[in-house]
């Protein structure tokens, strides 16, 4: 697959806004230009411009009230956009008709699900008002989750309901994905499940936006992530680029080390902030934040005899929240 | 069909799918609910019209009532309940009849697009292939069916014990009864749909189809009391359904096409406000 360019611009970082579109030949997806929205005093989206070429997985990443479900209420036209446009595989958003929405899947961000119906009548009559269904799919992907359709709607727990989300979102095969926080609820088996099902839709040609807090998971999903804050984008940039500015909160405990031999130890690495150093019964413990490479401090802790280590996944959010903390620039 | 017992899918085939599918689930989903309303309407009208023979004719009984207050005999329209008819409006169709039909079609219009709406769910509904106006067509449509359904029940029960309770009630008077008694329900339950809808909070749905409801019987009940105050019940659409005691009289035409004209109006407008503003937020 072909890694198509994608041109973000944000009005933080550009008075105009300038919208450069991708190739004029390149089949895009999402278009969206200037998306400005207000509720009352406050501003939700204040000047997002972004391209999804089709065929790609992009992600959007931010903290909470951010904006990514107001972007996704926006291009699915449940929230009217104060200014800017959107234009979704070749169709304006705003008061688009039913044949545009066949042709997207959305799962939102807060699914809820009531009801005494099984899944498999929910998701008939989610069928009827959707893209046609091919014939089986629905049990193929229920299958695939390992998901009971002939249980009560409202008996299953929050993971199965997403579940059902998910199978409502991908069974009509729709060309455009919307999913927000799609694997919020969901085990790490079928996290990787789900995945799986976001490479298959982009291998046929379907194009999938989808928001998270995971960095492992946009990591493994997405050809591109922009990063949102209060409303507008902050960067955009490729995974790997992404992966590099990631943080990674690690807690250790040693013994036979005093602390401050262990202090030293852990202050001398590149990319270790937030250290802190504690004596305990036998030894000294340590937390610390560490961004950057990971194989400097295994080298340095190697020789070290260590009773516990923990090192978390890099948490996406607060990279972010770190590298754009400064106060910006309002233009 | 179900899916599991469908046989090998041809390449392309899809499912199939229901015609009105939101009007179907509207009714679908709805159906416990009105059966638990039918069995309760069925069950008030036989505890009240069986008893009406002991009662006419009874001199106690009518002695009873001549000793109460004046205010509150007119207040619960119980002059006239040594008639078939009187006894039937005063007791069923002009207050717990009222009263549990109003219930029945504010919470169900309140629920419709405003309790939806809170819930979570209509955000997905609409990021389906449905616009905005089918869905509030569709489901203001299940509601007058289901209130239809209501007064069918209600004229089936009342019919069942005119002989058996001696009510010598004329059948023509009392199927228009039942149609003013479903308009009225319908233009309650519309209203909760309209708040619903305006404000995408089922509270305030509930509250506009009880003030409909309540204010519409206070107004009559007051505009009973005294010729000074019968100004009031212009603006009763409860003195408009009842007040010229159509299971005695019938009715003209142009006052049921009101009701039912009022409703349409009603929804039409909670599909229009539906149509304007962001959901869910």
């Amino acid at each position: 697959m072909p890694r198509l360019g994608i041109v973000m611009t944000s009005r933080s970082s550009s008075d105009s806004a300038v919208h450069t579109s991708v190739d004029p030949g390149v089949d895009i997806a999402v278009d969206a230009v200037d998306l400005v929205k207000r509720f009352g005093r406050t501003v939700a989206l204040d000047g997002v411009s972004f391209t999804i070429p089709r065929g790609s997985v992009f992600g959007v990443i931010g903290p909470n009230g951010a904006g990514k479900t107001t972007i996704m209420r926006a291009l699915l036209d449940l929230i009217r956009l104060t200014s800017g446009r959107a234009t979704l595989l070749g169709t304006d958003s705003r008061n688009a008709g039913p044949e545009l929405r066949r042709r997207i899947g959305f799962l939102p961000g807060e699914l809820i699900l009531e009801g005494r119906v099984t899944g498999r009548r929910l998701l008939r009559h989610y069928a009827n008002i959707s893209g046609p269904v091919p014939l089986g799919r629905v049990d193929e992907l229920a299958e695939r989750f390992g998901l009971d359709l002939d249980r009560t709607v409202r008996t299953l727990s929050k993971g199965n309901k997403q579940k059902l989300g998910i199978v409502q979102a991908f069974m009509h095969r729709p060309d455009l994905l919307v999913l927000d926080e799609p694997t919020s609820g969901l085990d790490p088996l079928m996290q990787q499940e789900f995945l799986g099902l976001v490479r298959e839709a982009r291998a046929a040609g379907q194009t999938v936006f989808l928001s998270s807090h995971v960095i492992s998971e946009i990591q493994q999903a997405a050809d591109e992530v922009a990063i949102l804050r209060d409303g507008r984008i902050i960067t955009v940039s490729g995974v790997d680029a992404l992966r590099d500015t990631a943080i990674r909160h690690l807690r250790m405990s040693a013994t036979g080390i005093r602390t401050a031999e262990l202090h030293s130890r852990l202050a001398a690495l590149d990319g270790v902030a937030e250290l802190d150093c504690r004596a305990t019964a036998t030894g000294a413990e340590a937390t610390a934040v560490l961004g950057g490479a990971l194989s400097p401090f295994v080298r340095a802790i190697a020789t070290l005899d260590l009773t516990d280590l923990v090192v978390e996944e890099p948490d996406l959010e607060e990279s972010v929240l770190r590298l754009y903390s400064a106060p910006e620039d309002r233009s | 069909m179900t899916v599991r017992t469908a046989p090998p899918a041809a390449q392309g085939e899809v499912e199939r799918r229901t015609p009105l599918p939101i009007f179907t689930r509207a009714l679908v989903d709805g159906w416990r609910s009105l059966l638990g309303w039918s069995v309760g309407f069925t069950a008030a009208l036989c505890l009240y019209l069986p008893i009406f023979p002991s009662l006419s004719g009874n001199t106690q009984m009518q002695q009873l009532i001549d000793s109460l207050p004046p205010e509150l005999t007119r207040t619960i329209n119980y002059q006239q309940i040594e008639t078939g008819a009187g006894y039937t409006q005063s007791t069923f169709f002009g207050l717990i009849g009222f009263l549990l039909i109003s219930i029945a079609a504010i919470s169900w219009g309140a629920a419709a697009i405003g309790g939806d709406e809170e819930s979570g769910q209509l955000e997905l509904t609409l990021a389906h292939g449905v616009t905005r106006v089918q869905v509030a067509v569709q489901r203001f449509a299940a509601l007058a069916v289901k209130i239809l359904v209501l007064a069918l029940v209600a004229f089936l029960v009342v019919l069942f014990w005119n002989a058996p309770a001696g009510l010598e009630l004329e059948v023509g008077n009392l199927a228009v009864t039942c149609l003013l008694f479903g308009g009225l329900a319908l233009v309650c339950g519309s209203a909760a749909l309209l708040c619903g809808a305006l404000s995408g909070r089922k509270v305030w749905g509930i509250g506009g189809g009880a003030a409909v409801a309540v204010l519409g019987y206070v107004f009559n009940a007051i505009g009973n009391q005294s010729a000074d105050l019968e100004w009031l019940r212009a603006f009763s659409p409860y003195h408009a359904a009842f007040g010229d005691s159509p299971l005695a009289n019938g009715t003209d035409a142009w006052t049921l096409a009101w009701f039912y004209l009022a409703a349409l109006l009603l929804g039409a407008l909670a599909a229009l406000t539906l149509r304007q503003r962001d959901v869910g937020v």
